[in-house]
Order: structure tokens, then sequence, then C-alpha cells
């Protein structure tokens, strides 16, 4: 069961569009963080049950963050929400071991379907 | 008045997110059509006097001896010019991605114009994709000018006077790209002038509307 959320990208905005696009009646508990490295350091401090990453970030990217928290939780759902949807970019991290790759801009029925298939994964 | 003093910085980050987006689909089109892979940065935003541009360009790039710019421009709600520019030589580093390495080679001649059409092929794809997207993005239409393809020897650029009144100001929306295999560099700007900030400053209200 999904309770906790991760929210990693260096744009507030992009935070604040992802965030719409989730069910507000779930009562999932948020955090957010602004770079790869703090979304790392914020992975292992709550412990999402799903984090949504960003690539294209300052200080860590988003692949190296992705790489580094299945390094420390080989069980960690990533999903990367991404303008990046170059096909080598999406084999690297699906490769690095993404659970799902969403693009971006994000809409209701894409985050709603991804989680839904999060909560499979875990159940 | 000068609307764009007037940006707010949520607009800004709308507006950097927007870039962003667009951006990412112009590089996968080109990735799609020569299979190369684009390494993205983060799009930064500037607001500088419409007088000031060619001085602007001018300075970020005063490290590069000759540039080669492409420059299109764009008309719609959404008006301005895009121009994308390389370190002199990097066509000649394109025309392999593009073209057929078992081909003969080319007379000196035919080898500057082959350079001069690889480099208005990239651009328009890239440029294209992306004022394409920020335009879908933001529900406007726009039309291009024919590509065009100038080989500086000293970095400078006229700005179009009928696009921009040089006492206003003007929106510089910048994304620097590497093509990985090749270690080329290049520069998108797209510069919108200050005609188009008031619907731009609406339109990004309503982008944002289906995220409230």
């Amino acid at each position: 069961m999904i309770n906790v959320i991760l929210i990693v990208d260096d744009s507030p905005v992009s935070r604040k569009m992802l965030k719409s696009c989730i069910p507000k009646d779930q009562g999932y508990l948020f955090h957010e963080a602004g770079d790869g490295l703090a979304g790392l350091e914020m992975y292992k401090k709550t412990q999402p049950d799903v984090t949504f990453m960003d690539l294209t970030m300052p200080v860590m990217d988003g692949a190296t963050a992705l790489g580094e928290i299945k390094k420390y939780d080989r069980h960690a759902l990533v999903i990367v929400v991404t303008a990046d949807v170059q096909v080598k970019s999406i084999e690297k991290v699906v490769e690095l071991g993404a659970f799902l790759v969403v693009k971006k801009p994000p809409s209701k029925e894409n985050i709603q379907d991804a989680l839904s298939k999060a909560e499979e994964k875990l159940r | 008045m000068d609307n764009i003093s007037q940006i707010s910085e949520e607009e800004r980050d709308i507006l950097q997110e927007i870039m962003n987006i667009a951006f990412g689909k112009a590089a996968a089109d080109l990735a799609e059509i020569i299979n190369i892979f684009v390494v993205l940065s983060i799009p930064d935003i500037k607001i500088v006097m419409a007088e000031d541009l060619p001085g602007y360009i001018k300075e970020e790039f005063s490290e590069f001896g000759n540039i080669s710019i492409v420059e299109q421009n764009f008309w719609g709600e959404f008006k301005g010019s895009a121009l994308l520019i390389f370190p002199a030589d990097s066509g000649k580093e394109l025309i392999s991605l593009l073209g057929d390495n078992d081909e003969p080679s080319y007379e000196p001649q035919s080898s500057d114009i082959l350079e001069s059409e690889t480099l208005m092929e990239v651009g328009n794809i890239l440029i294209g994709a992306c004022v394409g997207k920020v335009a879908e993005l933001l529900k406007d239409v726009v039309t291009y000018s024919p590509p065009r393809v100038i080989i500086e020897d000293h970095p400078s650029v006229s700005m179009p006077k009928t696009l921009f009144d040089p006492s206003n100001a003007a929106i510089i929306l910048k994304t620097v790209f590497c093509f990985n295999e090749r270690n080329v560099n290049g520069f998108l700007f797209l510069i919108t002038s200050n005609n188009s900030v008031s619907w731009l400053k609406k339109a990004l209200v309503d982008f944002m509307e289906q995220y409230e």
C-alpha cells in the first residue's frame, strides 16, 4: 500500500504540476527534494513507497540519483518523470532500475495509472 | 509600457518548465532522425533590452572564434526569433551524422554548402520542434520564416526590427545541449518580443489552470 510519496524535481512548478495529478483523497504523505542528491538523502530519511524522479537536475542528475537509490534499496519503486524522451535516455533509466517512465508534462491519467501499477507491485 | 519587468518568479518557473519540455521533444525528434544522443541542460531565462541583444549574444560567445548561427523567426501570439548557435566547424562534425560516410569527398565549395545545409537541417528540426511544442502547450499556432544560416567571424547578431523594438525588453530562453558522440555543444535561444508578453502571461496562467 502506498503511504509515502517522494517527489524529486528542481522545478517547484513541476513538483506542483505532478502533485496536482495525484488524488488528494488517499491521504498520501508527501516529501519533496530539489535535486538528485537531496532526493537521495530524503529517500534514506523518509523511506517512501514511491519516488517520482526528474532527470535533468543540478547537483546530482536524476539518473545518478536513481542508480544510488537502487543501490541503497533494490526494491525502491522509482517512477521517472521526464521531458527527456529520447529512446537512449529511457533505455538508460530502465537499465538503472526505473519502475516506470512518464513523459512530461504529467497528466492525471498517466500519473494515476503509474500509481495503480506501483500499488499492484507493492501488494 | 514594458510588460516584461512584470513577469513574476512563478511565471519564470512555468516558462522554464515549458522550455524544458519543449527542448526534450526537440532532442527526441532529432535523435530519432539522426540516431544521436543529446545531453540536455536546465534552461535559463533572462530578460534584456532588445537593443542589448546583439551585445549579449556576442558576450556569450566571446570565447569562441567563429560561430555558426541558424536563425528562424516565428509568428503567432507567441512571436520572436530562434537562434541555434554552434562554434564554427561544428557543422562539419554534424555532416557525418546526417550524411553517408561512404560518399566521395566534396570539393571545398560544395563542402561549405553541405555544412550550411546540415546546420539548416539540424536547426530546422530543433527550432521547429521546440517552438512548436511551446506553442502547442500554450495553445497557440505559429508560422516560421525559412531558416537562415549565418557564419560569423566575429559573433554578432542583428535582431529584426519588425519583431524587436530596440526600446523594449525581450525574454531570452537559453538551452545548452551537447551531441554526446561528437562532443559538439550548441546553444538554442528563443527570444520573444515585448509584444508577446501580455498574451504569454495569460497563456501561462491558462496552462497552469489544469494543475490547480
